[in-house]
């Protein structure tokens, strides 16, 4: 554990170094992030002068909800960011040789080779969201709130790395699986919302075949009105390990499969 | 060290006729095809031996060494390396080994080369005094300060091969694989890494399995050669033993006064040999004779041409390694 931690700084540093030789790249990605995240709480705020509550949700819980949803999603995408070039091409040119000719696990090291600071401007939105909800809103605080929280996001960022490993590890058979995990995270966009505004059908899709909305509306619901922490937070935490135990076993079947390349 | 028993691949491909009622169809109901890389090859090699394996292109050079690292997992048969099965335990097993596939790096592309060093020390867990050592042996036989602190990006392809090298070396391995070290290397770069691997053969008493189309590879680092053709192994030996069998074959080489006394030799039916035992070919005035010396001495050969035609220049030669195995690719000849 000690040298996994050691490795991935070392890998960090290194990321950092290049940054710095690529400011523009990280500022345009950066600003392109936070802006896109920016149109979407505008939109909110349209809806919401129209309508001044939605199947009773007010504003302020609606915006707590998606600065939520937008934590684990940008803490994934800080950390985990190459699991998608695994499915768009590193498998398919037959490039995954290299994660399996040196002695550490190769999701760790397909994981640790690349640190996507973009994330920063998901991770900034979020914070800010909570920061500017969270006095409007009485929710309410227990000893326990603070590391269920922790809880919670290490659980959510669990689910969607766990979804990812799998769609990129489906690679393995089809050579190529980017469309796939562009396709998951299209579904993503509804957790941001209460899924009590949802049809049954889609309801059930984001809680129990892919469980998205237990990264952002069930833990929110909890801390949101103390209700129900073990469904909301237990459900976070058991989606996760789930998902995980069914990522690993994916990941090296997959592993074996791998077909490389001509060469 | 290294024992391979009846090791087979095969890759399933799938045939798309073109346009998109092929795509349609292939999407339905896929027309399989079985591509067998790899079809029973056995062999094993000893330690400290510095094995060859050459072979046309597609013969299944690269999807054996693949194998053998644990990239691919075989269809069927055995391989064990050092009493272990590559894709048994994977983390543990790539520890004692190095590889270098030419045709790609396995080195992070922005990464300095002093940085990438350090970073391989980590994961191999490489003992600081262990590393200064090794850094500096390998410093000294691969050359490698003039680019030590550049990106890999930035480095020449002879460099980077140089680099991936080392990098395959860092950690002392008992064995080290090497798929076309010395592809599109100029010649003095190819001397430094030859006389590199020589050296960690000598000193480490490394184990080499390397593939090369430079036969002057084989030449100059192995005793020993399997050489592979459409996944089956069609010889396995000493190239002095490749040598010798096909040694006896020699070539006579002359130019005609006359081209058309070309017509005044047959040599089959005045040695009463076999098409395999004389071969003739001609361009124009030049006239090239492949010979059996054990069927024909040279002698013959000679005083049987003088005596029927005139010739401006003449010359018998030894058939070389390269000779020898172009024609065997050929299928000209069977091992
Ligand atoms: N990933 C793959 N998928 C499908 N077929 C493959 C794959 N890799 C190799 N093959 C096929 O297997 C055969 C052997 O390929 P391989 O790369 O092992 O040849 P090689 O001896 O290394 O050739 P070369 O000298 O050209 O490098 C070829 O027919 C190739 O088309
Ligand atoms: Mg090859």
């Amino acid at each position: 554990m000690k040298r996994v931690l050691k490795l991935h700084s070392i890998f960090i540093a290194q990321y950092l170094k290049r940054l710095m030789e690529y400011k523009v790249d990280f500022l345009i990605g950066a600003t392109g992030i936070l802006l896109s995240q920016f149109f979407q709480i505008v939109f909110i705020g349209i809806i919401f002068s129209q309508i001044p509550a939605l199947q009773g949700w007010s504003y302020y819980e609606i915006l707590f909800i998606y600065g939520f949803s937008l934590i684990p999603k940008g803490i994934d995408h800080l950390f985990f960011d190459n699991l998608w070039m695994v499915g768009y091409q590193i498998v398919r040119k037959g490039d995954f040789d290299k994660y399996l000719t040196r002695p550490i696990n190769s999701l760790f090291y397909v994981i640790v080779e690349k640190f996507c600071v973009d994330a920063l401007g998901e991770l900034v939105m979020g914070i800010a969201l909570l920061c500017v909800s969270i006095p409007h809103l009485s929710m309410p605080f227990y000893w326990y709130t603070i590391p269920l929280v922790l809880v919670a996001l290490v659980f959510s960022t669990m689910i969607y790395t766990a979804l990812k490993t799998v769609t990129a590890a489906i690679s393995f058979w089809t050579k190529a699986s980017g469309h796939i995990t562009h396709m998951l995270y299209m579904t993503n966009d509804f957790s941001k919302y209460p899924v009590t505004i949802y049809n049954n059908f889609v309801r059930t899709f984001i809680t129990y075949i892919i469980p998205f909305a237990f990264t952002a509306y069930y833990p929110a619901c909890f801390f949101l009105t103390g209700e129900n922490p073990l469904f909301n937070i237990g459900g976070t935490v058991i989606a996760g390990v789930v998902l995980l135990a069914i990522a690993l076993f994916v990941w090296n079947k997959g592993v074996s499969a791998y077909e490389s390349a001509g060469s | 060290m290294i024992y391979v028993k009846d090791l087979k691949k095969e890759f399933k491909k799938t045939i798309k006729e073109p346009g998109l009622k092929g795509s349609i169809k292939a999407l339905f109901k896929p027309d399989k095809e079985i591509i067998k890389a790899v079809d029973g090859i056995s062999f094993s090699v000893e330690k400290g031996e510095m094995l060859g394996f050459i072979g046309p292109n597609g013969a299944g050079k690269s999807t054996v060494i693949k194998m053998l690292t644990g990239i691919l997992t075989p269809t069927s048969g055995i391989c064990r390396i050092n009493g272990q099965i590559p894709q048994e335990n994977r983390k543990k097993y790539v520890k004692e080994i190095g590889v270098v596939f030419g045709q790609r790096t396995q080195l992070w592309w922005d990464l300095a080369l002093r940085e990438t060093y350090a970073v391989l020390k980590e994961i191999y867990e490489v003992p600081d005094d262990m590393y200064k050592k090794r850094m500096t042996f390998l410093n000294e036989v691969l050359e490698l300060d003039s680019f030590i602190t550049s990106p890999v990006r930035t480095l020449s392809l002879g460099q980077r091969m140089r680099a991936d090298i080392a990098a395959s070396l860092l950690h002392s391995p008992k064995v080290l694989f090497l798929d076309e070290p010395t592809i599109g290397l100029d010649v003095v770069v190819k001397d430094n890494i030859r006389n590199a691997i020589k050296k960690i053969n000598e000193e480490d008493g490394t184990t080499v399995i390397l593939t090369t189309h430079d036969l002057s590879d084989i030449e100059l680092l192995c005793e020993r050669i399997v050489m592979i053709d459409k996944g089956k192994k069609v010889f396995d030996g000493e190239i002095s033993e490749l040598k010798h069998n096909f040694g006896q074959m020699r070539t006579l080489r002359f130019e005609l006064q006359k081209a058309a006394d070309i017509d005044l030799l047959d040599y089959q039916k005045k040695f009463s040999a076999t098409q395999d035992d004389i071969e003739i070919e001609s361009d124009g005035a030049l006239i090239s004779v492949r010979f059996n010396s054990d069927a024909v001495s040279v002698e013959d050969m000679l005083s049987y041409t003088l005596s029927q035609v005139h010739v401006k220049d003449i010359n018998v030669t030894d058939a070389d390694i390269e000779d020898i195995i172009r024609r065997i690719y050929r299928r000209e000849v069977s091992v």
